[in-house]
């Protein structure tokens, strides 16, 4: 198994880790990883931590820029080169296009959005939420080599505690359409600092049970005091109290922290479909009948003006 | 008491009529551009292929395109919905000896028939009157009738161009000469996204306006050509849901009476319909007349309602709810007609045009046959290699001499008489069956729905129990409605409105799209919107706003409805 890492400014990506952690996990003792750009090789111990017994780095001038077909070339050709049958990616706009591109030039087939993937009696099959995210199908692949892309969040990022790996430096032929495109500027979105909310493992998203914009520094010092990022529901999104880019649920993002502390949400069905695979829900909202309850693992009917400062205040004594 | 009509929407006519400003050589050309893939453009698109293929050097003439039909939905079908028991003669007609019945995805003829008045816990039978009768109909999904007429068009060398919306009237010299499509990938305040595409100018010999029900360009090309029939249009507002049952149902079931009042000052008008979709589905619906006067009266609400009746209970239980959806009818019958259906380069076809005969709940086969019309009148027009008028106006003759002109002929006041309460409304109903139109009660006019006074209502609704009954937002995700969110707003309502209006709109909508929001210092209310929650019924076109396609694309996503 062959796993694509992303990394940006010298830090390889969590949700491509987590991917490399779940190969290394289904007990193939010979799992690779690509990282492709700037000081690749120095980050081959950290693939190592994460279960690969391989790196395959390049560091040519081509891949300097977050640019999906020389990557194309770069995986194309360490499938050939290693012999690989399955290519494993973590979502992201990079890892996507790449992914598509791999699977045009192999011939090979591309399973997307898949939510887990296990060995069955030896044949690889990945599953996929279907209908709304109401059920998981089971996918699998008709040929090798085959494709596969995870969705945003869908494994965690454990160390294994492996070795160091054995480094393969890779310099492919880039075919000339590959080298075509320039990156002519990169615009960095606006962010508040903290984890980005598809990376965090704890996210503390608002509705409109927090009553005023205002009101979502409630949410914002709460996760920072656990260390999170903050989501939002579409309804305020929809009245501007707070960024599209934060929006979760049927038209935002898809979410799966450890944690998802929702501040009076009433959970609507369209953004249940957004975060219903985290891991624990903790619901805060004083109508008793919101239907957030019937999925929470942990729900407080209360006010969140009084409760959240408090526990806020806790969470921060208890951190230190 | 306030009317929703005396707060009319920031909408003008004038800002939907365009000449074309593509450069020449960047126009698409088109043959006949048919707006809308329902079963009116369609069946034009249909019967268009048919004629050509018996007149290829016709087809020559009409250039790479002959055919295109333009579709907001995300394919045909998607934005199609309605009960739908269909009277086969249209279909018949339109597919002659090449299809059978048998041959179309239907769920085989009405295999019997109940009409019941409902009161909270009784149901009384009534015998079926004339109307509703429907031996010899068929039980169709609308929506997958809609996929299958698509194909058919397609087969016949139509083109369709889905998930694009027909923004603008062409108009050149007084002439149609085709639609501006929208654009796509706008944020909310119309600035360009990095998806952005612009809309296209198409470009025809003859455009066909079939987009159903509150047709925007048929609004906009009724406005500007001076064509509004002698009475306004007015509109009924259907809920429907589909459900996957335990037991089959051996008939189709139309019900009056609760929990709609009888009592005249709420003019509340309407029923249900509960048909079988085969063995192990049935679609439930309410049908409410949009000239209702209670600003609480929900029909999203009043069908959750409905199905808590234990005659209907028992139908559902231990079923699952698969598919929601709704969409307005037009009511006004014969008397809200256009005064012609056509134009200089220009037919209006269907419901659209309001071809909908309400006491027998029917519209489709009218809309099938006035598309097969406008497919031979446009043909017609072309043969002589330009479209003078008496080319396209042989359509209007075409469709006078047809059973859709008979037919709403009969029933002309049948409608606007349950203005006078239930029990007048249907003695003078049966009256005029019963005499098969002849009998005169003198004109009755209708009154634009977004006329009538509002009444300061208290309607409650039962509590929502997430599997027999359901809150809007639930049932908005069941329709499939998974807009972009971020998109510019395509309803046109006036955002400051005394508080009866705002809570008429907010009560009305299906959707959830309007909500109450703070009030002014002058008393008024500020109108809150989430327009991506919209399923393009068209209710508040006929309450006072008016409903603008949003990118094309957008809306439901109806599979079975």
């Amino acid at each position: 198994m062959l796993v694509f890492l992303e990394q940006h400014g010298n830090e390889l990506q969590r949700g491509s880790l987590g991917v490399l952690a779940k190969a290394a996990s289904l007990g193939d003792g010979d799992v690779g990883a690509v990282i492709a750009g700037e000081g690749a090789r120095s980050l081959a111990g950290e693939a190592g931590k994460f279960g690969a017994a391989k790196v395959w780095a390049c560091e040519d001038a081509e891949v300097a820029q977050p640019l999906p077909q020389p990557r194309v070339d770069v995986l194309a050709h360490v499938v050939e080169e290693g012999g690989y049958d399955t290519v494993l990616f973590a979502n992201s706009v990079l890892a996507a296009d790449v992914a598509a591109g791999l699977a045009a030039r192999l011939g090979a087939g591309l399973n997307w959005d898949l939510a887990d993937l296990e060995l069955r009696d030896g044949e690889l099959i990945g599953k996929r939420p279907a209908l709304q995210d109401s059920v998981y199908v089971d996918v699998g692949w008709s040929g090798t080599p085959r494709l596969a892309l995870f969705r945003a969040g869908s494994f965690d990022a454990t160390p294994s505690g492996g070795g160091e790996p054995e480094i393969a430096d890779v310099s492919p032929a880039y075919k000339d359409y590959s080298t075509a495109v320039e990156l002519v500027s990169q615009d960095a979105a606006e962010s508040g600092g903290g984890p980005s909310i598809e990376d965090a493992d704890v996210i503390v998203a608002g509705g409109r049970g927090l009553g005023s914009p205002d009101n979502f520094t409630l949410a914002e010092e709460l996760a920072e005091a656990l260390g999170g990022a903050v989501g939002a529901t579409r309804a305020v999104v929809d009245a501007g109290w707070y960024p599209y880019s934060a929006q979760i649920g049927q038209t935002g993002k898809t979410v799966s922290p450890k944690l998802y502390v929702a501040l009076g949400i009433s959970g609507a069905i369209q953004h249940k479909v957004g975060m219903q695979s985290s891991g624990t829900i903790v619901a805060i909202n004083k109508d008793p009948n919101a239907p957030i309850f019937e999925f929470s693992d942990l729900g407080v009917v209360g006010d969140v003006h009084e409760i959240v400062p408090k526990l806020t205040e806790l969470v921060r004594a208890r951190r230190g | 008491m306030s009317r929703p009509s005396n707060f009319p929407p920031p909408f003008s006519t004038a800002d939907y009529v365009a000449e074309p400003t593509d450069p020449a050589d960047e126009r698409i050309e088109v043959g006949v551009l048919i707006v809308g893939a329902g079963p009116a453009g369609l069946a034009c698109a249909i019967r268009l292929g048919q004629l050509i293929e018996e007149s290829p050097e016709i087809a020559e003439r009409l250039g790479d395109v002959p055919v295109a039909v333009l579709e907001k939905g995300k394919q045909p079908g998607s934005h199609l919905l309605s009960g739908a028991v269909v009277n086969p003669r249209a279909l018949r007609r339109l597919f002659g000896n090449r299809l059978r019945m048998e041959d179309l995805p239907s769920f085989g003829e009405v295999p019997g028939e109940s009409v019941y008045l409902l009161t909270r816990r009784a149901a009384l039978p009534l015998p079926p009157p004339p109307p509703m009768r429907n031996h010899g109909n068929w039980i169709f999904s609308l929506s997958q009738l809609g996929r299958f007429l698509g194909e058919r068009a397609e087969e016949g060398g139509a083109m369709i161009l889905p998930a694009t919306a027909a923004q603008k009237l062409l108009v050149s010299h007084g002439r149609v000469v085709g639609v501006r499509t929208g654009d796509k990938g706008r944020n909310r305040d119309g600035g360009e996204l990095g998806n952005f595409e612009a809309g296209s100018d198409l470009v025809a010999k003859v455009t066909v306006l079939a987009e159903g029900t509150q047709g925007h360009l048929t609004g906009v090309a009724l406005d500007r050509f001076a064509l509004r029939g002698a009475d306004p249009q007015v509109w009924e507002l259907g809920v429907k849901e589909v459900w996957r049952v335990a037991k089959p149902l051996n008939r189709v079931i139309h019900t009056m009476g609760w929990p709609l009042r009888t009592n005249k000052k709420y003019r509340e008008f309407g029923g249900s319909f509960i048909y079988p979709l085969g063995e192990d589905m049935v679609t439930i619906g309410l049908v409410v007349g949009l000239d209702y006067r209670d600003a609480s009266l929900s029909v999203h609400d009043l069908l959750q309602e409905l199905k808590t009746h234990p005659k209907i209970r028992k139908i559902l239980e231990g079923g699952e709810r698969l598919e929601w959806g709704a969409k307005t009818i037009p009511s006004g019958g014969f008397n809200s007609l256009p005064r012609r259906l056509h134009a200089p380069g220009l037919l209006l076809c269907g419901d659209g045009a309001g071809m909908v005969n309400i006491p027998r709940l029917k519209g489709v086969h009218y809309a099938i046959e006035s598309g097969r019309l406008a497919a031979e009148a446009a043909f017609r027009a072309l043969q002589r290699g330009e479209t003078p008028s008496s080319g396209l106006a042989s359509y209007d003759a075409a469709v006078r001499d047809s059973f859709i002109w008979r037919d709403l002929y009969e029933v002309r006041n049948m409608r606007q008489v349950f203005g006078r309460g239930f029990y007048v409304g249907g003695a003078l109903a049966s009256a005029m069956t019963v005499s098969k139109g002849r009998i005169e009660l003198g004109k009755m006019r209708a009154e634009p729905d977004a006329d009538q006074p509002l009444l300061d209502g208290n309607v409650s609704y039962p509590a929502h129990d997430g599997k027999l009954t359901f809150d809007k937002l639930s049932s908005v995700f069941a329709s499939g409605n998974k807009t972009r969110d971020d998109q510019p707003n395509h309803i046109k309502i006036e955002r400051r409105v005394p508080r009866e209006v705002a809570e008429l709109w907010a009560h009305m909508c299906p959707a959830q799209v309007y909500e109450v929001g703070a009030e002014e210092a002058d008393g008024t209310v500020r109108v809150e919107l989430a327009p991506s929650n919209c399923i393009q019924c068209g209710a508040i076109t006929a309450k006072g706003g008016r409903l603008t396609p949003p990118e094309g694309g957008s809306g439901p996503e109806y599979s079975k409805t």
